[in-house]
């Protein structure tokens, strides 16, 4: 039988815009890699969730019905695939990190006395002067990046879920099996950090 | 007397809700980034964001990284240096293969 009868069957099943999946590699593969380890840091981790992704999406061609672009379809079931393997890490080791961070820049603020907890004003927040005009600069993003792949491993998977892909408090608490409480707190310092990063790596050599 | 113990700790806790410094405004207004945050604390926030420039960016500041990651997941996403191995792309094609 020749290779072209092997795979009608399968073409015939895909819905009109979809494309091939032959090319769901060439297309796709790389965006998809990035997507998962940057939520999983793990490239083994991440490269198995591409996997599974487009072997669910072959087996689920079906559902495919032209709603969404063909690009957001594989990620959401990659985005499951992701929580799925949050799901299973969280039985085994303990997603809460109370340690990063946990001076929160005391450094920053006066330590005691009358103004004690206040901000040491020369090492309070900078100006970032339209820090909107950034969003399409690419460097931008990587600096970023940068400063939310220094966040340890746990504090990054809460940080992404929360920050970046705007899952419900809730639903972290759950995935993850850490208490709200410690989820705000590994909230706070994340975001202090990240924060500070930025206007050390970007914000005050940019502006 | 545990009554007047509770009414004091009481009227205690509301001052300091009323009354944050810089370092407790920065937690309450990330807080507030995940859940509402209780009247009295609310409105000592407030109030500290009304005389305090540096609180006020730090809120403005935070409140934009989180906005801009959720706008742009792409650019954030794009930004990840590696890309899949060689290795790694013909095992994941195979696999596909296999499955047709």
């Amino acid at each position: 039988m020749q290779p072209e009868d092997v795979s009608k069957p399968l073409e015939a099943a895909l819905p009109a815009g979809l494309s091939d999946p032959e090319r769901w590699m060439e297309l796709y593969g790389d965006y998809l890699f990035k997507y998962a380890l940057m939520r999983l840091r793990d490239t083994a981790k991440a490269e198995d969730a591409v996997q599974e992704t487009f072997l669910a999406a072959l087996k689920g061609g079906r559902s495919f019905a032209g709603r969404s672009a063909e690009k957001s379809w594989l990620v959401g079931i990659l985005k499951n695939k992701i929580y799925d393997n949050f799901r299973k890490a969280s039985r085994e080791t303990l997603f809460t990190d109370l340690e990063f961070y946990a001076d929160e820049d005391s450094d920053r603020f006066v330590a005691d006395g009358l103004g004690k907890g206040g901000w040491i004003h020369e090492l309070g927040p900078q100006d970032w002067p339209e820090p909107g005009a950034n969003l399409d600069n690419e460097a931008f993003w990587k600096a970023y990046r940068d400063c939310a792949a220094k966040l340890p491993k746990n504090v990054a998977a809460v940080f992404n879920l929360r920050e970046v892909d705007g899952v419900e408090s809730k639903e972290v608490c759950a995935l993850l099996n850490i208490s709200e409480n410690n989820l705000w707190v590994m909230l706070h310092r994340a975001r202090m950090a990240l924060r500070r990063c930025l206007e050390t790596n970007w914000f005050g050599k940019n502006t | 007397m545990p009554f007047v113990k509770k009414i004091t700790d009481a009227i205690q806790s509301g001052c300091k809700a009323l009354s944050p410094n810089c370092q407790e405004a920065t937690r309450l207004q990330s807080e507030a980034l995940d859940k509402k945050l209780p009247f009295p604390k609310r409105v000592g926030l407030w109030l500290h964001l009304l005389i305090c420039k540096w609180c006020r960016r730090y809120g403005k500041q935070i409140r934009f990284l989180r906005g801009a990651a959720r706008q742009c997941p792409d650019h954030l996403t794009g930004a990840v240096p590696q890309t899949l191995s060689p290795e790694a792309r013909e095992r994941i094609r195979q696999r596909l293969q296999s499955e047709k």
